[in-house]
């Protein structure tokens, strides 16, 4: 595979069950070495995507690709493919009665060209916990043996599930390092998840979806300059009040921290309006800030307004 | 796509990249699926030690039939053989796919028969322990003697039982939705038969319809050429029953079909709220 070849394919993606379409007429492409996320609310069909693409699902009409073959390939060429392929499930999926080295030396076995699994335990940050069976370890350390079979095989592409959900900050941030050891050596990854900013953390692309179907798909830095609105926060001076402000901001003022905090879609009239009111008044704009449009702004937009930016 | 590279690892050698042998991975499979089975207390008790408390229980009020103690024996061994291939392996299955442990297997590169092939052997292997020792067990306590054609019959016998058992287990999964429910079903489907089978002592007054039911269901078969070997005195073979191999086999062909058919690698989709 050359460094620019498309490692998963998906066009026009239909996943009905019964009479429920959880996924309507979605299509992206993930080039090689690319790390994408999927974001979207519950039932917007980040699950049934990913799903289908590692084989679990078959598609209801649309065509999937993953390595440039069918995900649910069977046989020699299947196996072949899978041996490529590494994932993490929604929720942890592991023998609580095995140790930790167990389970990870158990699927090292498994596939043509394994990492090593006291390599694998070090990157998870478990060797001090290589011989615990994997039922008295936390929620965040379970994750992390979930993530140490995902890549036990040295995938070529990497799919996880909403991988940090229900962990602690801590937990989470020790996930995303080892993700992003991962991407260092090239592995494509399609993540799923909740949380803005692991998206903004770990993700090249941003794909969003709302009710099964794509709505933006994009850099996070697009996403944000396309659905997001800066914020101008300026704490008022003392004895100065909402009534003191010209109309236009006044409306905006939060009276209990008496603070202007006005989402601006114009900057420079709104900006105009703020310093011309303070050169009238002589007030002091020290403290005065403009924040750029967050992702998760962006997001909120386009998940709750629905218009399709892609 | 660029070779993957590591930190600390150089790229691998291209001829290193055939799948591993299947003899490899169905021997990790056995080992893997045995250690499961050994680390689960609870099926331990049942296979290994209940039978053995049993047969030790029972011999405070030893008859003097000798055909009626190979009976309690041969019903012990198999109450313990039955256990674990059927419930064990059972309840292990429902409780994999519950916990995503099956569809994770589904997704690497292992083929499917390696992965029941070496759940099937390690449980027939851990469910002919169990009755190695409660014979064993039973020829210390009572006038059950052995010898090496006796041993060899009960192989036989026990080893197709066990597969009967395990085939049909793997094939019960798909009525069982959840881990939870697993224990109440496996035991409301087993018991009975165990029972009317004489598994846990003769059956007095048992209508003859019942007697002729049980012969063809597959504990009675099992329990009869085990009591038949257990009482045999002559040299050699004891004869095996070809009618109790046959259902038996009958059972274990049933069992995989149905299993090809119906096995469930995931859990149900709630129908009122699917998930996306």
């Amino acid at each position: 595979m050359t460094a620019t070849s498309i490692a998963i394919e998906v066009e026009h993606l239909v996943k009905r069950f019964g009479s429920f379409a959880a996924v309507e007429d979605v299509s992206f492409d993930v080039p090689a070495g690319q790390v994408a996320a999927v974001l979207g609310p519950n039932g917007a069909g980040k699950t049934t995507t990913i799903e289908v693409l590692e084989g679990f699902l078959a598609p209801s009409s649309g065509i999937v690709r993953v390595l440039g073959a069918d995900p649910r390939q069977g046989g020699r060429a299947g196996r072949a493919r899978k041996a490529r392929v590494g994932l993490v499930l929604q929720t942890t999926s592991l023998d609580l009665q095995l140790t930790v080295a167990e389970a990870i030396t158990l699927y090292a076995g498994l596939f043509p060209r394994p990492m090593a699994p006291a390599e694998v335990i070090e990157m998870i940050d478990l060797v001090g916990d290589a011989q615990t069976r994997i039922g008295a370890l936390s929620g965040g350390q379970r994750r992390r043996v979930d993530l140490g079979l995902g890549i036990i095989g040295r995938p070529e592409i990497l799919f996880l599930d909403e991988p940090t959900t229900g962990l602690d900050p801590e937990a989470r941030r020790e996930l995303w390092a080892v993700i992003q050891s991962l991407v260092a050596g090239g592995t494509t990854v399609l993540l799923t998840t909740h949380y803005i900013e692991e998206a903004q953390r770990l993700a090249d692309r941003v794909i969003v979806l709302d009710e099964g179907r794509v709505v933006a798909d994009a850099t996070p830095d697009q996403l944000r300059a396309r659905g997001g609105t800066p914020v101008i926060r300026y704490h008022l001076p003392p004895g100065v009040g909402a009534g003191d402000l010209p109309a236009v901001l006044a409306g905006h003022v939060d009276p209990v921290r008496n603070e202007l905090l006005l989402p601006s879609p114009d900057l420079t009239a709104d900006l105009d309006a703020l310093v011309g009111w303070a050169r009238r008044y002589r007030a002091d704009l020290t403290g005065l800030e403009v924040t750029p449009p967050s992702l998760e702004d962006a997001y909120l937009s386009l998940t709750s307004e629905a218009p399709c930016l892609s | 796509m660029s070779e993957l590279t590591f930190p600390g690892h150089t790229a691998p050698d291209k001829t290193a990249s055939a799948l591993p042998a299947t003899g490899t991975l169905l021997l990790s499979q056995i080992r893997y699926q045995m250690l499961l089975l050994m680390r689960s207390p609870r099926g331990m008790l049942f296979s290994l030690v209940i039978p053995v408390l049993l047969l030790v229980l029972s011999s405070s009020r030893r008859h003097p039939d000798p055909q009626l103690e190979a009976a309690l024996v041969a019903g012990l061994a198999a109450f313990g053989l039955i256990v674990t291939a059927y419930i064990s392996h059972a309840i292990g299955l429902v409780t994999g796919r519950q916990d995503g442990v099956l569809r994770r297997w589904r997704a690497t590169p292992l083929p499917t028969w390696c992965f029941f092939a070496g759940r099937i052997v390690a449980t027939v292997l851990t469910a002919l322990a169990s009755v190695a020792i409660a014979v064993a067990v039973g020829t210390a306590i009572y006038h059950v003697h052995l010898t090496g054609g006796i041993a060899l019959s009960l192989l036989v016998i026990f080893l197709l039982g066990a597969l009967a058992w395990a085939a049909i287990g793997t094939a019960v999964t798909a009525l069982v939705p959840t881990a939870q429910s697993a224990g109440p079903v496996l035991m409301v489907t087993y018991l009975p038969v165990i029972l009317f089978s004489g598994g846990l002592g003769s059956v007095s007054a048992e209508p003859g319809w019942l007697a002729t039911v049980a012969r063809y269901l597959p504990a009675e078969p099992i329990i009869s050429s085990a009591t038949r070997a257990l009482t045999h005195t002559g040299p050699g073979l004891s004869l095996i029953s070809g009618r109790d191999l046959a259902v038996l086999a009958a059972w274990a062909v049933g069992g995989v079909l149905a299993s090809a058919v119906f096995f469930r690698w995931d859990p149900v989709r709630p129908r009122h709220a699917p998930s996306r």
